[in-house]
């Protein structure tokens, strides 16, 4: 949820830690049913972390450090044991509660007849395209191939008990259209061919202004949809010049990023002055979580040239050789800012970012590698980055999720994944900080509010100052496009929801909500 | 006869040598890419896994399971061995799908998008060809420069301006996919028409800029042919004008074959343009996707399929040449 | 020669189509001088500024007022805002809101717009109103706000002194300007692109680009095409077969697709607009290598070359002094198509993402593809789309229209 909160949906209420944070008891629904008519139970849970372990499975290896076991108490029950560290405290409870939220329970009989197909290996096992699963949600598969999948409504879904909906949610069949590219996808927007677009539409705002056609998003304004990640430009920390926090923070301060949002995100982000930069992303519940009073003077709003000037002049990194260049040792300052070929908001964000270089005496050129050579570049913290055409690049961060900001925070500063040779979790600007990595261990244990929110405070007043990476603008969880010609009172602000429908596309976590609350335009 | 032979054989021998090395090409060339394709499958299990060793053994997994880290070498036996017993692997980018099963889905698309469209180009263009060679005058004077202009239009801006004028604008005809976005594949009427109104966009990109090609080289030659000394010989015989037109178009049409039957075998490539702009789901969508992607195994197949396709049907021609053209008979024995 | 060259200037085809390819010349040579923006510079804070002049509103403050007496001015005011679609809307609000329709009158725009400030309520909901439509309502019910005032909008500065807004000065709503009066105006023929760059001065680099990248790939097309078509067809023998051979090859993987691979390989980080043009010409020699070859097979056992062959004259010689003048003509016009279709592949690979590096230079099939990207065709933004796409085809017409007017000068059968 947008909202950092976990809403219990196969789950009877919360879930509880016990006094020491070791232990989370929740109960299974007693209404949840797979489509075939069984019980969703305890044991299904438990059978499923087991099957993880078993087949090394990415979700086992990912969490088997956190998590020791999963165990059904009884039909309902289920507990799931935190790894304990040396101090005897739970190695990391906030990954723990995550588990909660961020994976499938699946059946104990089918993955038993799965076991069986595939028998035992565990390669097949990941390759089985799973035709037969069995199902808790309520749309089953009902046809699929290249252009599109089409769920078909199950008639005896449990979400009609009284205790849920009491009812089966609004369209009998839920079509996911695949597009070749984002041109496709808008015309078929446009042409009313698709009901909630959950790709970027450059200048959405055209469809209604300038066409007049029945289609909205989530804010009537711009930005139009609330920011959940920040796409981030990251600095090569091992680049000559780069090492040093004036160059880092005088680039950053000099970025016009009203245009990066304006052009680039054809305004589809909120802006700097809405949302003053951190580590949060746009979202109410994240932004309460830092004192912003406390870090005021060191924003900046961009487009600073002055500002930048000065800071590269007080830290010494002048043009000593009239070139017009500033040199960092004796070297000419000279950069190459990247991101992915093809990326094309990221690529004319590049190109603004490139351009403030020229107005601070620091020369930087862009650069667009084919992604399949740069993630194996970017990806790959074991060594120190190259410095041939990896100085300034752009990478994503962590949306919103349960884990969240920390799981970004972690992400953005941590520099556990230094070393790590196939590094797809963050920091590939190998920062390393050790009040950073302290307070970033910490966090998750934390349970004191006032606390946590003066721990968020450091770290953020930590980036500002070291400016390791900076963001560049906000970017929803999915972009939330609806045409309203067929369906109507899809999810947006202030719909009345309680808790609120999030603008996602109907088909994961607590936005399916929003499928019972759709009526027909004309009935 | 036996010369015939002689000259089948020798035909045979070098399509087998081209055969042989365009494979070696299908297979090395998307290789020799650089990037790490495997890297690219870890990174969509890999997101939020924040240990070190699980990525790693992922990758390490993956790798072992396509080969990748093996020599070149031994790769291309593997894929050989694999081919000859009908086999193309796993997809890299749509793992785990199998090669096959990518291809066999797309083929068809391309196949009945531009087979058809590639004929009724042929037949418009010669057709109107032909008669502006024969009709001559203000015919002809309109028809050439707007063949032309039609001949030499980007692709990709037909197809766009085509989209934009009857998908968008005037909104006759769906701008993407295959088939109504409603609909499921079946032999019911109202899934038949949905395809055939689908297939109104790009099956006319392609048409129109296949009718001018056609009809200018249809026109020249038709044009040589009146001109050429039979003609004023058969005239001067006194045989009927109709009879002689008749064999003029006869001839003029041998060259617009052998383009018509090498066009049937570059029809993959050709339908790359047409099938991005509309989405639609054929073999060049997925050739494009397969390299971004560096799907090699993907790569290979497509690429083998459409060597196969364009072999196949240069050897039909020459075949076919060599009992139908004398003068190519005679060439052969000098 | 010179007579060659009247009869070339005879053919009403070739002239229009060197016609048209001159002006585009003419226009890419003489337009920089004038205009000596970077056609690169970002000048658009925002995304395709429709084409039209540009008054900077600051400026126009402070230029001379001169006062016009404009009788349809209030109407063409109330007019820009209120189309005779929202008088439709308001009316259908109105009456959802429970005003009779008798008493509602479209046309008196006081009385409709009084009505609807004192009934409109943007939380109202009304059965089977989208979220779409009620956001129009509320846009509507700002715009429409002093729509019918007859007073003049005040001006006011923050004093830096005092920190307090001050009232500087007043527009009158029969205020004009003379835009020749006010420092800052921009034409923008063509408006703006997704970068907020001005298209008129971008296309005009573009052109240039594209028209080299033509001229270098169509060169080196035609040069391999012209030496392995000599080797081939004059030799003959194992150089014939070898060479046919590494043509069929280039046949049996299509140009395009090979094309494709090579540019991806390379990587966008090398794809200077030179190197896109290095390999377009590498891979699109081969058809310009088979007529070649054909063309000096059927002259290779005509009378004047066995007469040299029998002189004892060198391989080099004949084929210079013997063969290469028969196919002069044919080997020009294979290099103007050669050219006009690098044109072509370059726009098609651009299209596809494949094309030369977005920042040096822009190329017709680079402002193709960003054009694309931020779907300008699907929002009607035509002047950042078509006019590339004309331009293209000009190119290509006009080059394939003087290749046509050659080949009837130079196969009189052809003539009409």
């Amino acid at each position: 949820m947008l909202d950092g909160q976990m809403y219990p949906f196969l789950a009877d209420g919360d879930f509880e830690w016990n006094a020491d944070r070791t232990e989370i008891t929740f109960k299974i629904k007693s209404a949840a049913k797979w489509n075939d008519g069984t019980p969703v139970t305890a044991e299904d849970v438990a059978y499923t972390w087991a099957t993880h372990v078993k087949y090394n499975t990415p979700t086992g290896s990912a969490n088997t450090p956190y998590i020791e076991n999963i165990e059904a108490v009884d039909a309902q029950t289920v507990v799931i044991k935190a790894k304990l560290g040396e101090d005897g405290k739970a190695v990391n409870p906030l990954l723990v509660e995550a588990y909660l939220s961020t994976n499938y329970v699946i059946q104990k009989a089918w993955t038993e007849v799965l076991e069986e197909r595939v028998a035992g290996d565990p390669t097949a096992l990941l390759a089985d395209p799973a035709e037969d699963v069995a199902y808790s949600g309520a749309y089953g598969k009902y046809f699929a191939d290249d252009t599109k999948v089409v769920y078909i409504r199950n008639e005896e879904y449990w979400g009609q008990d009284a205790s849920m909906w009491g009812k089966l949610p609004a369209p009998k069949y839920l079509a996911h259209v695949i597009f070749k590219d984002n041109a496709a996808g808008t015309t078929a927007l446009q042409a009313g061919e698709v009901d909630v677009s959950q790709q970027f539409n450059s200048n959405v705002q055209d469809f209604w202004l300038e066409q007049g056609l029945p289609i909205s998003t989530y804010l009537p304004e711009a930005p139009y949809g609330i920011g959940a990640s920040l796409p981030t430009a990251f600095f090569n920390l091992n680049s000559p010049g780069l090492d040093q926090a004036a160059v880092r923070k005088a680039i950053a301060i000099a970025v016009d990023y009203p245009t990066i949002i304006a052009n680039a995100m054809t305004n589809q982000s909120a802006t700097f002055d809405q949302v003053p930069r951190s580590l949060m992303n746009p979202t109410d519940g994240e932004q309460a979580l830092y004192d912003h009073d406390a870090v005021a003077d060191l924003q900046w709003a961009g487009n600073d040239i002055e500002g930048a000037k000065a800071l590269l002049d007080e830290a010494g990194v002048v043009d000593s050789d009239g070139d017009g260049w500033r040199e960092y040792n004796g070297e000419k300052l000279s950069y190459v800012a990247t991101c992915p070929n093809g990326w094309s908001d990221w690529q004319a964000a590049i190109e603004v970012v490139a351009a403030a270089g020229k107005e601070i005496g620091i020369e930087i050129t862009t650069n667009y590698p084919e992604w399949s050579v740069y993630q194996t570049v970017v990806t790959k913290s074991d060594a120190p980055l190259p410095e041939e055409g990896y100085d300034i690049f752009m990478m994503w961060s962590d949306g919103a999720g349960p884990t969240q900001p920390w799981g970004r925070i972690r992400k953005l500063l941590s520099s556990e994944f230094i070393g790590m040779p196939s590094n797809w979790n963050g920091n590939w600007g190998q920062y390393s900080n050790p009040d950073a990595d302290a307070l970033i261990n910490a966090i998750p244990a934390e349970t004191d509010e006032a606390k946590l929110k003066e721990m968020y405070t450091e770290l953020v007043n930590i980036y500002l100052t070291e400016v390791p990476s900076f963001t560049l603008m906000y970017r929803p969880q999915s972009f939330h496009t609806v045409n309203e010609s067929v369906w109507t009172n899809f999810p947006h602000a202030d719909d009345g929801t309680n808790p609120p429908v999030p603008p996602l596309d109907l088909t994961d976590g607590w936005s399916i909500a929003g499928l019972y609350n759709l009526t027909l335009v004309n009935p | 006869m036996k010369s015939y032979l002689k000259y089948f054989l020798n035909k045979f021998g070098w399509f087998a040598i081209t055969f042989v090395f365009a494979f070696l090409l299908n297979f090395i060339l998307p290789r020799l890419m650089p990037g790490d394709p495997v890297a690219a499958i870890v990174a969509r299990f890999a997101q939020g896994m924040s240990n070190t060793s699980g990525v790693q053994a992922i990758y390490e997994q993956y790798t072992e399971l396509f080969g990748t880290d093996k020599p070149l070498l031994e790769q291309f036996f593997i894929y050989v061995r694999n081919v000859v017993r009908g086999d193309f692997g796993f997809s890299f980018s749509q793992y785990p799908r199998t090669v096959a099963d990518v291809i066999r889905t797309s083929i068809w698309w391309t196949i009945a998008l531009q087979f058809p469209a590639i004929i009724v180009g042929w037949i418009i263009g010669n057709t109107l060809g032909a008669l502006a060679a024969y009709l001559k005058g203000g015919f002809d004077k309109i028809l050439m420069p707007v063949s032309i202009f039609v001949s030499n239009f980007p692709a990709f801006g037909m197809a766009i301006i085509l989209m934009v004028i009857f998908g968008v604008n005037l909104k006759w005809f769906p701008t993407s996919g295959g088939y109504g976005f409603d609909l499921i594949p079946n032999f019911s009427w109202d899934f038949i028409k949905s395809v055939i109104i689908h297939y109104q966009l790009p099956f006319w990109s392609i048409v129109i800029i296949a009718i001018g090609g056609q009809a200018i080289g249809m026109r020249s030659m038709s044009i040589y042919e009146l001109n050429a000394d039979y003609v004023k010989y058969s005239r001067f015989m006194g045989i009927k004008d109709s009879k002689i037109v008749g064999y003029v178009f006869r001839n003029a049409m041998l060259p617009q074959v052998t383009g018509l039957a090498l066009s049937v075998g570059t029809m993959v490539g050709g339908a790359l343009v047409a099938e991005i702009v509309f989405s639609y789901p054929g073999l060049g969508t997925t050739l494009l996707r397969a390299v971004l992607g560096q799907d090699y195994p993907l790569i290979s197949a497509s690429t083998l399929i459409i060597t196969v396709m364009v072999l196949l049907a240069n050897f039909i021609i020459e075949i076919l040449y060599g009992f139908i053209d004398p003068r190519i008979k005679a060439a052969q024995s000098d | 020669m010179k007579h060659t060259i009247q009869q070339v200037f005879r053919s009403g085809k070739f002239v229009l189509g060197f016609s048209i390819f001159s002006a585009i010349l003419l226009i890419v040579i003489f337009y920089p001088m004038f205009v000596k923006d970077s056609p690169l510079a970002i000048l658009g804070q925002g995304t395709f500024f429709p084409p039209g002049i540009y008054v900077n509103v600051y400026d126009s403050m402070s230029s001379t007022a001169y006062t016009l007496n404009l009788p349809d001015a209030a109407a063409k005011r109330v007019a820009n805002k209120l189309s005779e679609e929202d008088r439709l809307s308001i009316k259908e609000w109105l009456v959802a809101a429970g005003i009779p329709e008798s008493e509602i009158d479209t046309t008196d725009t006081a009385k409709l717009l009084g009505q609807w400030s004192a009934n409109f309520d943007p939380k109202k909901s009304i059965p089977g109103m989208t979220n779409a439509r009620r956001n129009y309502f509320i846009r509507l019910n700002t715009s429409l706000k002093g729509l019918l005032s007859t007073e003049g909008a005040t001006i006011s500065q923050t004093n830096p002194e005092t920190n307090e807004l001050e009232q500087v000065d007043t527009v009158n709503q029969k205020d004009y300007v003379n835009v020749g009066e006010v420092a800052n105006t921009r034409i923008l023929l063509l408006g703006t692109d997704n970068f907020g760059r001005d298209i008129l001065t971008e296309l005009v680099a573009a052109t240039r680009v594209s028209l080299q990248i033509g001229f270098v790939a169509g060169l080196i097309a035609t040069l391999i095409g012209l030496t392995l078509g000599l080797l081939a067809g004059y030799i003959g023998g194992l150089i014939d077969d070898i060479i046919m051979f590494v043509t069929n090859l280039f046949t049996v993987i299509p140009t395009f697709v090979l094309l494709i691979l090579i540019s991806f390989s390379i990587g966008q980080e090398q794809r200077g607009a030179f190197t896109i043009a290095v390999v377009i010409g590498l891979t699109s020699w081969v058809w310009t290598a088979r007529a070649v070859r054909s063309q000096v097979i059927s002259l290779r056992n005509r009378d004047h070359v066995n007469l040299s062959k029998l002189s004892g004259h060198s391989i080099v010689h004949i084929i210079l002094n013997d063969i290469l003048p028969y196919i002069a003509s044919y080997v020009i016009m294979a290099l103007i198509l050669q050219i006009s279709s690098g044109i072509l592949a370059e726009a098609g690979l651009s299209i596809l993402g494949l094309g030369p590096r977005t920042t040096e230079v822009p190329t017709l099939g680079l402002m193709m593809n960003w054009a694309m990207i931020y779907q300008a065709h699907i929002l009607g933004n035509w002047w950042a789309y078509l006019p590339v796409l004309v331009t293209i085809a000009l190119i290509t017409f006009s080059m394939n229209l003087m290749n046509t007017g050659l080949d009837q000068v130079f196969n009189p059968a052809l003539r009409d």
